[in-house]
């Protein structure tokens, strides 16, 4: 019978994720500039789609999803977070990816189960 | 995690995460330390790390044991600009949940997500 935990440490992979979610951004919101109208729609695909991604890997995590998107205007933009968890093998990252029209950041949180 | 009741897979109704509490606690701690303020990028980066902590403390002292939490904090300047943020979790329904609140001066704008995931 297979286990599905060996019984070794599971550590979040920052780097494999940054990848996953850059490819999501990319399909979605490349080459288009910013528009109202569909907003939304961009940031529920993307929110959906790194999901999903990162469910495939099928790691022992719980996922949380962040973007936000942000019309170029010369305004100013700080996202900070603060996280109780287990430093050895939880882990979050964050992804920034602008064009000519908008910003977009999206920041990935895994816990452990 | 010390103490009895490790077995626990389910938080009882006291201990589950409670989004109007925290959306009390988020919501006093932003209006007293950003009502008045103006942008300043200077500062604003210090002031978002100090919040993400301050917020996180205090609904870390607020009973929710069991729970590992995640804050967000965005602050950006108001130019009349388009701002969407959006978010989706992969999580246990039943013992997961998350508060939010969104805070508007003449000059700021300042979004804070808290996310509490339970332990097992």
């Amino acid at each position: 019978m297979e286990e599905f935990n060996s019984g070794e440490e599971v550590v979040f992979n920052t780097d494999e994720a940054s990848v996953s979610v850059k490819e999501c951004i990319e399909g979605v919101i490349g080459g288009t500039d910013y528009n109202q109208s569909k907003v939304n729609q961009w940031t529920a695909s993307i929110v959906e789609h790194s999901l999903t991604h990162l469910v495939k890997q099928g790691r022992p995590f719980k996922y949380i999803v962040n973007c936000t998107i942000m019309q170029k205007s010369g305004a100013g933009l700080h996202t900070a977070n603060s996280c109780y968890w287990d430093t050895a093998t939880d882990g979050s990252c964050t992804v920034r990816w602008e064009n000519r029209t908008m910003y977009c950041v999206v920041s990935v949180f895994a816990v452990t189960l | 995690m010390e103490g009895s009741d490790t077995y626990l897979i389910r938080p009882n109704h006291q201990h589950k995460f409670k989004p109007a509490i925290v959306k009390e606690c988020i919501r006093e701690i932003v209006r007293e330390r950003l009502s008045g303020m103006q942008y300043d990028p200077e500062e604003v980066p210090e002031l978002s790390r100090s919040l993400a902590d301050c917020i996180k403390d205090k609904v870390k002292n607020s009973g929710f044991e069991r729970y590992k939490l995640v804050v967000q904090v965005v602050i950006g300047e108001q130019r009349g600009q388009g701002v969407k943020m959006s978010s989706r979790c992969l999580w246990d329904s039943d013992t997961d949940s998350y508060a939010e609140d969104v805070f508007m001066n003449d000059s700021l704008f300042c979004v804070v997500a808290v996310f509490g995931s339970y332990y097992y």
